[in-house]
């Protein structure tokens, strides 16, 4: 066997998706599966992106489980899945800025900001124009930030098998999950609620104990929770209940959208984009910075985006132009560019560390880990001479992002522009269907009546932490890095021989629990300093 | 502690063969779920899901593994307890689980399954990186005396417990981590979180590319791919580990299918194909042992545990 360097690794990645199994040919040309999937995610991402009430996670959550029982268990549908989650991710948030720009309701609601300009845009006549500018901004920011994942992710996890140790590992992990309840949905005291109930949920009928764990000794929780019930049950079904209750009280309808003439000139043109790309610049840097945080997610990148363009523009617009808020394509591309550029940094703790930040990485570990043969972390970056499959992996999921951005920037400008027909579907219509279909997909992956009881429950559960302003973020992320962190300190605890202070006793640990314990603290305080 | 797995092999490939001929007429009544006792992607994991992908395309049977972990193969052990016993469920497990892990944990007898077959025995060894510069175990026992800590990396509480007995037997002590998977370990000694650590034959791919190396088999037998690598015994464990790899399903398992289901494991793991390659490397090829042979020597593997645990906890 020769010896494999850095470089063949990116080639077999390339390989692994475009000289993958042949799904059709097209013309006389094979088109690969996995090149199939990301196109089709992404077209799927664009349209549920557009239709307001879904959204990515709601198309992740039907698709994953009926994907993995299309493709099988092993680790040839790790590509195919995976890719077609990353296209429905990276066209979600394109396509959440269609109805933001043309009727004023934010498809996703990192779109919501887009509205502020997007829609005075629309009104004045330039809807063709707006939504030009969203998807060029959109896809630069994204673009972007994927560069930063593919230099960056390889090199931190390196870093992290060179210099942290079992405790920091542990510490580490600690340090995450205070860090998204800190940060996520404004209150620590509610992230924290919503990551104890997390861990609460995950560590039922779990453990190395003999005695299934939490269980009151009943068969129904000794094997545990399922994981996607969980995950899906209170991401999706708790946000369903949510809104068909607001429907159910305001009785809307979706009747009486405004169709406005256009005016004038919508083409893109080179000055155009010249006075935008300042702000793109801006955005992606920060949505990029801030994805690489486990937890902030693209709704705070576009706040700070469009806030931080909207100083710049103040400051340097000339007097006749538009300030933002009044129909400013600096604003859109401010605002789209940063929570664009998100998605791919989110990828940096995930495929570094294991640690999910966002629910779009939720659904990919899922995904991970129901296929089977790839256990996203840091030992996957290992640069082995004989084959490492998990690293082709990675280089695969990277070639599919670099293609799934090739198609956003061809086809994708095309296909949004012509969905601005589906902000007119009811979503009391709409609504049911995407319920049933959540809860079928989720029996077509478990099989089992039990599960459909649980996503049921923790429905409920999502209903009422969304009713009392509860993030279920913390709660999913709990969930999912809950039996990593028993499992890395009881290792942790055994490999110090012992020792019940194993997390103070390595500097850059107890760096970790104090930085852990200071987000907490600070995050508190900050309520009372506005105040004063 | 010891399963006479060489002297059955050849009466059980003659009982595999006396079975093929009524396989055929059994079909599973729906889509049969394995369940897979070990992490995903390791390599109890990888074998499972290639035999599971043979067995679709031999006999066109739809298998569903599922993955049900923790608690040395106990969870899946429950799982498989309370499916139907028409073939339609079946798990992979190793003999361990059924042995010392039954044992151990007092959680019911070896008759609360229906052992199928064995597909593959292991290559278990005492395993570290080539960069410690250690070549048998007693270098490791040597750093130990010198002071170094010792992490020792085990996948399961046997393997826990021939650890704890092999620093005791030396004047030594091991910090023992238990991780699930030997995949695990052989990430925790990549990482440099664990200094030394059992491989079940996962550990083969690095043993040859000169990364890890063997220092001493835990078997009764010198190891396939470092056949100089010292017994466990030479240092004075007098326990060995012999587990094997193992379908079992349902308690009362129903006689046809549970035959039908165990020649065609053993045909797919015995010829040539994707699971037969991967065993023969990793796990030094195939052993296959059904019926009654399988039954008896789980149970005597479940009668001996005991002196192992006595000795664990002295």
């Amino acid at each position: 066997m020769t010896d494999l360097g850095a470089l063949d690794y990116v080639l077999l990645g390339i390989q692994a998706v475009f000289a993958g199994p042949e799904a059709f040919s097209l013309l006389g040309l094979p088109i690969p599966i996995t090149v199939a999937m990301v196109t089709i995610g992404l077209i799927t991402g664009i349209i549920v992106g557009a239709t307001p009430g879904l959204g990515g996670v709601i198309a992740m959550a039907i698709s994953l489980p009926i994907l993995i029982s299309i493709f099988g268990f092993n680790s040839d549908a790790l590509l195919p899945v995976l890719g077609f989650l990353i296209g429905v991710m990276k066209g979600s948030t394109v396509g959440g800025a269609v109805p933001a720009i043309l009727f004023n309701t934010p498809g996703t609601p990192d779109a919501f900001m887009t509205t502020l300009d997007g829609y005075p845009m629309a009104k004045a006549g330039k809807a063709r124009k707006a939504l030009k500018i969203a998807h060029f901004s959109s896809v630069s920011g994204d673009t972007f930030s994927d560069m930063v994942l593919i230099v960056c992710a390889p090199f931190l996890a390196i870093l992290v098998e060179a210099y942290l140790d079992l405790p920091e590992k542990t510490a580490l992990i600690i340090l995450s999950l205070s860090f998204i309840a800190a940060v996520v949905g404004g209150s620590p005291a509610k992230g924290l609620l919503s990551c104890g109930l997390g861990l609460l949920a995950v560590y039922i009928g779990t453990g190395e104990d003999f005695y299934p764990r939490l269980s009151f000794g009943t068969d129904a929780l000794s094997d545990g929770i399922p994981i996607t019930a969980a995950v899906i049950g209170v991401l999706v079904l708790g946000a369903i209940f949510v809104e068909l209750e607001d429907l159910w009280h305001q009785k809307r309808t979706s009747g009486g959208i405004q169709i406005i003439k256009e005016v004038g000139d919508q083409r893109l043109h080179w000055a155009d984009i010249r006075r935008i790309l300042p702000f793109i610049g801006r955005s992606a840097v920060i949505g990029t910075a801030i994805g690489a945080l486990p937890g902030i997610g693209s709704t705070l990148a576009a706040t700070i985006g469009y806030a931080t363009g909207k100083r710049r523009h103040d400051r340097r617009k000339a007097p006749d132009d538009p300030s933002f808020g009044n129909g400013a394509p600096e604003g859109i591309a401010a605002t789209e560019a940063a929570n664009s550029s998100v998605s791919g940094a989110n990828l940096i703790p995930v495929l570094s560390l294991g640690i999910p930040g966002n629910t779009a990485a939720v659904f990919l570990i899922l995904a991970a880990e129901s296929i089977g043969g790839f256990n996203p972390g840091p030992s996957v970056f290992k640069f082995t001479t004989d084959l490492n499959p998990e690293l082709v992996i990675v280089f695969g999921l990277f070639t599919a992002m670099i293609f799934a951005n090739l198609l956003n920037w061809t086809i994708g400008g095309v296909f949004m522009r012509s969905l601005g027909v589906l902000a007119r579907i009811p979503k009391q219509l709409l609504l049911p269907v995407v319920f049933l279909l959540t809860l079928a997909s989720l029996y077509v992956q478990e099989t089992d009546m039990s599960a459909v009881w649980f996503a049921f429950g923790f429905g409920v559960l999502g209903y009422f932490m969304r009713r009392f302003a509860i993030s279920p973020l913390p709660f999913v992320i709990a969930f999912v890095l809950g039996s990593r962190l028993e499992d890395t300190a009881r290792q942790a605890f055994s490999a110090t021989g012992g020792d019940p202070f194993f997390l103070f006793k390595s500097p850059i640990a107890a760096i970790f629990i104090l930085a852990a314990v200071a987000v907490i603290v600070l995050s508190l305080r900050k309520p009372e300093a506005k105040s004063a | 502690m010891k399963l006479s797995f060489k002297a059955a092999i050849a009466a059980a490939v003659v009982a595999v063969s006396g079975t093929v001929a009524h396989a055929a007429d059994w079909t599973p009544p729906g889509p049969i779920k394995m369940v897979i006792a070990f992490a995903a992607g390791g390599g109890a994991d990888t074998q499972a899901r290639l035999i599971a992908e043979e067995l679709e395309a031999r006999h066109g049977w739809k298998v569903i593994p599922e993955q049900v972990t923790g608690k040395g193969g106990l969870n899946a052990v429950n799982a498989l307890k309370e499916a139907p016993a028409d073939g339609t469920t079946i798990g992979m497990i190793v003999t361990e689980t059924l042995g010392y892990n039954m044992a151990s944990a007092k959680a019911g007898q070896p008759t609360d399954v229906t052992p199928i077959t064995t597909t593959a025995g292991t290559q278990m060894a005492v395993v570290a990186l080539s960069s410690k510069g250690w070549k048998t175990f007693g270098d490791v026992i040597e750093a130990a005396k010198a002071g170094e800590d010792i992490r020792f990396g085990v996948m399961t509480g046997m393997l826990g417990d021939l650890a704890y007995v092999a620093a005791k037997e030396n004047g030594v002590d091991f910090n023992i981590i238990s991780v699930r998977g030997g995949k695990a370990v052989m990430n925790g000694l990549n990482a440099g979180d664990m200094d030394v650590g059992f491989g079940a034959g996962i550990q083969a791919k690095a043993v040859a590319a000169g990364d890890m190396v063997e220092l001493a088999s835990a078997r009764s037998e010198p190891l396939i791919n470092s056949p100089d690598a010292p017994l466990l015994s030479e240092y004075g464990v007098e326990f060995s580990n012999e587990t094997a790899f193992m379908f079992a399903g349902p308690p009362n398992m129903d006689a046809a299918a549970r035959d039908a289901i165990a020649a065609a494991i053993a045909d797919v793991v015995t010829s040539e194909g994707k699971a037969n390659a991967f065993i023969t490397k990793g796990f030094g090829g195939p052993v296959v042992i059904s019926g009654a042979e399988l039954e008896a020597s789980v149970q005597s593997d479940f009668d001996s545990s005991a002196a192992l645990i006595q000795a664990a906890s002295e």
